[in-house]
């Protein structure tokens, strides 16, 4: 009697499990026996609705808000009514991709279409990742109006693995209402920004950081201005053979400089020694930060995480002030979007990074976005807004880092200078040898 | 205790001799020998650990002499071999000493205070009437049942160097008392996450606060095995609390305790969760203890999983030769008994 029941119960549900996986199966089968009577005859042009029923799946990187939402929303019905696809977008934080990337590479369930760093391309391109588009990128004209120099992150072994979106660079996020109430400027110099920073932190509470120290492991992006304006580098290629320059004086100084706003100056709390810069933008949305190096696409996100109590009039963005009154060089980041090497629909693929990046939802995609469009005039229009201009004025002297497929082991997952600047922070290792050490394994990463 | 009841039963077994005969009829028709039947039953579960198990296990032995990152993966290419260059490289590497030297330090103190809390409470339990024991359990099995990563949030917030009521105690304290016995009156914003010695601080409370449930009840269990008379005598020879325990309750409970250490010593050496969470992830390379090491060579990107395979193979070894040296000693032990 028992078994009987528990034979009938369990065909039962193998027999819905199965009735559930038909119509799952029944619904996709009808739309890709429709698909490929029209997308078998050519490959690239999307032109018609020749991919209808077919799905592919977007990885946007950083937190959504409300511009970036709409801007997919359109761009996903533009390419539904143009090629009948449908796009499921995905939002990944930044601080969070290489892990999902490396997953997805090892088998795990991957994107279609990824946006990536420009300087992630070619390290994901090293590990058998993107797909080379170098044809759609010659089929579609648009692409012929983004100058030839700016696809050398995108460019190896002549194959294209990405095509360029929108450039970014980073500048200074700070409070106005609070620079405004305690009557500072905004600082042209290093000791006028120390100086500005510790007058929040005093004013404003020891849990405020006046100027927040980025020690996660995004944080060579906030390090390398200070950096790169004391006249210091990473790593210098010689030969074929990269050279660490972390012990050179220049570095030591824009270094020194960048672990002072914790130890000496204590602008920056010893406790959020880890932080990445999602996690400070966090904490500036809670009002509890006065300055900190960040990219434009942080106001909105800022907006929406604050639930509106953190508005427009209250945050602005100044030039990174280098060491006496220049600018300082800032880092010269870009999004680009690629084609994942497992997706399953390369052709569809291809025609949505055709259309993404191209002109009009290109520049949209980096003026809404607050970044500079690589396309001519959308760049002529963001140059003349004030609100854009302290990246206008960065770019024209942002630099790059080491331009090696190892870079971002040492930058991120090992977080070699991270750990250098812990160490002195904590008074564990004096600046020399702590730089020392770090150079060390900085030119054992990138000379593997 | 079943191996020793069935002879007992079979010679036991006055069945008429129709049974006897069916029996007997069976056997050469079967063909199987009567040694093989356990080994027969045996053979699925030998079968399912070998290959749940073993295989994995030799599949990282290998791993670890390959050099295995996300092209050999994906390509299903066979990697290259490097001998053993994964080992030197580690064994080269101040990150893997210190990697070894944080687990070492921190198993060390944590089965301690592990065993002594668990062996406390269990002797309190044995103590308390019924209500209260169980009321005692109760609150112990909810710490136990928590799973590592909630612990490791739940702890991270305790010390949190702002909202953390760690540091919100720590003030509250008179600020003589505070200065005569840390040094410091203000605890304001003191980050406990930071340095290696304070995140492992914090991690050993942690991970005895949650293990300690499991050495009492295991404890209670042994307790109460204890004949009560012994207990009498002793109360009659009028021996006080400490005595008793050296000389009866730890003697008889030697086994209970050499089975609880070694696990103990298993589960704290192979912490992750906790420390993964409390540390912030894989910036802070100090703070490593051999697993996160592990974990960050073989996942974090680029994955190296040859390395990874190597420290896990360390690991390995290091636990079995601790387990085996301990295992042996007990067993002589009870030769001798």
């Amino acid at each position: 009697m028992r078994i009987s029941k528990i034979t009938v119960t369990s065909v039962t549900t193998a027999a819905l499990a199965l009735g559930l996986a038909a119509c799952g199966s029944g619904s996709t089968g009808a739309g890709e026996s429709a698909a490929p009577s029209a997308a078998g005859s050519e490959s690239a042009a999307p032109s018609g609705p020749k991919f209808a029923g077919k799905t592919i799946t977007v990885w946007r990187l950083g937190d959504p808000n409300e511009p970036a939402n709409k801007y997919m929303a359109d761009l996903t019905a533009k390419f539904k009514t143009d090629t009948g696809a449908d796009v499921k977008v995905e939002w990944i934080p930044w601080t969070a991709i290489n892990d999902k990337w490396t997953t997805a590479a090892a088998g795990g369930e991957g994107p279609d279409v990824t946006e990536i760093g420009n300087t992630q391309v070619l390290e994901w391109q090293s590990q058998d990742a993107l797909l080379p588009i170098t044809d759609i990128i010659k089929a579609t004209p648009d692409f012929a109006e983004i100058p030839q120099n700016l696809w050398g992150y995108e460019t190896v072994d002549g194959e294209i693995y990405a095509s360029p979106w929108g450039g970014g660079t980073r500048a200074v996020l700070y409070r106005k209402d609070w620079f405004k109430e305690l009557k500072l400027e905004e600082p042209k110099n290093w000791d006028e920004m120390v100086a500005a920073a510790k007058k929040i932190t005093e004013s404003k509470g020891k849990d405020v950081d006046g100027f927040a120290f980025v020690g996660g492991t995004d944080a060579n992006y906030s390090l390398s201005p200070f950096v790169w304006s004391a006249g210091g580098d990473f790593a210098v290629k010689e030969g074929d053979k990269w050279v660490g320059k972390l012990t050179d004086p220049a570095f030591k100084e824009g270094f020194t400089f960048y672990t002072d706003l914790v130890g000496k100056h204590a602008v920056s709390a010893k406790s959020r020694l880890n932080l990445a810069t999602d996690g400070i933008r966090a904490r500036f949305s809670n009002g509890k930060v006065g300055m900190y190096i960040t990219a434009p696409w942080d106001i909105a996100t800022i907006k929406e995480e604050s639930k509106g109590k953190m508005k427009d009039s209250q945050m602005g963005f100044f030039t990174i002030p280098g060491k006496d009154g220049q600018p300082a060089p800032a880092f010269q980041g870009g999004n680009d979007i690629a084609v994942w090497k497992d997706s399953k629909e390369p052709e569809v693929a291809k025609a949505f990074v055709a259309l993404a990046a191209g002109k009009e939802f290109g520049t949209r995609y980096a003026v809404e976005g607050g970044l500079l469009p690589y396309y001519a005039e959308g760049l002529k229009k963001v140059a003349e807004d004030p609100a854009t201009s302290a990246f206008a004025n960065a770019f024209s002297h942002a630099r790059g880092f080491p331009n090696d497929a190892n870079w971002n082991e040492a930058s991120e997952t090992k977080a070699v200078v991270q750990n250098a600047a812990r160490a002195v922070i904590e008074g564990k290792k004096n600046v020399d040898t702590a730089l020392a050490d770090a150079n060390k394994e900085l030119e054992e990463i990138l000379n593997q | 205790m079943t191996i020793k009841t069935s002879p007992d039963t079979r010679g036991g077994d006055q069945s008429p001799a129709s049974g006897r005969r069916r029996k007997q009829e069976r056997r050469p028709r079967k063909g199987l020998p009567a040694w093989f039947v356990p080994y027969a039953l045996l053979l699925p579960g030998l079968v399912i650990i070998a290959g749940l198990l073993l295989y994995p296990l030799f599949q990282m032995i290998v791993m670890s002499t390959q050099k295995v990152g996300l092209r050999e993966i994906r390509r299903g290419t066979t990697p290259e071999s490097v001998g053993l260059g994964n080992y030197e490289a580690i064994l080269d590497n101040d990150l893997f000493w210190s990697a070894l030297r944080n687990t070492v330090i921190f198993a060390l103190f944590a089965v301690t205070l592990t065993l002594v809390a668990g062996t406390l409470v269990g002797l309190l339990i044995q103590r308390l009437g019924k209500k209260m024991s169980k009321l005692v359990i109760i609150g112990c099995m909810a710490a136990w049942a928590v799973p590592p990563v909630a612990v490791g949030v739940i702890w991270r917030w305790l010390a949190d160097a702002d909202a953390g009521i760690i540091n919100w105690f720590l003030n509250l304290l008179p600020d003589g008392l505070s200065q005569a016995l840390f040094g410091r009156s203000d605890w304001t914003a003191v980050p406990w996450l930071n340095d290696t010695l304070s995140i492992y601080t914090i991690l050993t409370i942690a991970v005895v606060w949650q293990s300690f449930p499991f050495i009492a009840v295991s404890v209670l269990a042994g307790l109460k095995s204890i004949p009560s008379e012994l207990y009498e005598a002793a109360k009659v020879d009028g021996s006080t609390g400490f005595r008793t325990f050296r000389k009866i309750t730890f003697p008889l409970l030697k086994p209970v305790f050499a089975v609880l250490l070694v696990l103990s010593v298993i589960w704290d050496f192979k912490v992750f969760n906790q420390l993964f969470i409390l540390a912030g992830g894989t910036t802070n390379r100090d703070a490593f203890n051999l697993s996160m090491y592990a974990y960050s060579e073989a996942f974090r990107s680029p994955p190296k999983m040859g390395s990874g395979a190597a420290i896990a193979v360390l690991l390995t070894l290091i636990l079995l030769v601790v387990t085996f040296v301990y295992v042996r000693q007990i067993i002589k032990q009870e030769d001798i008994r």
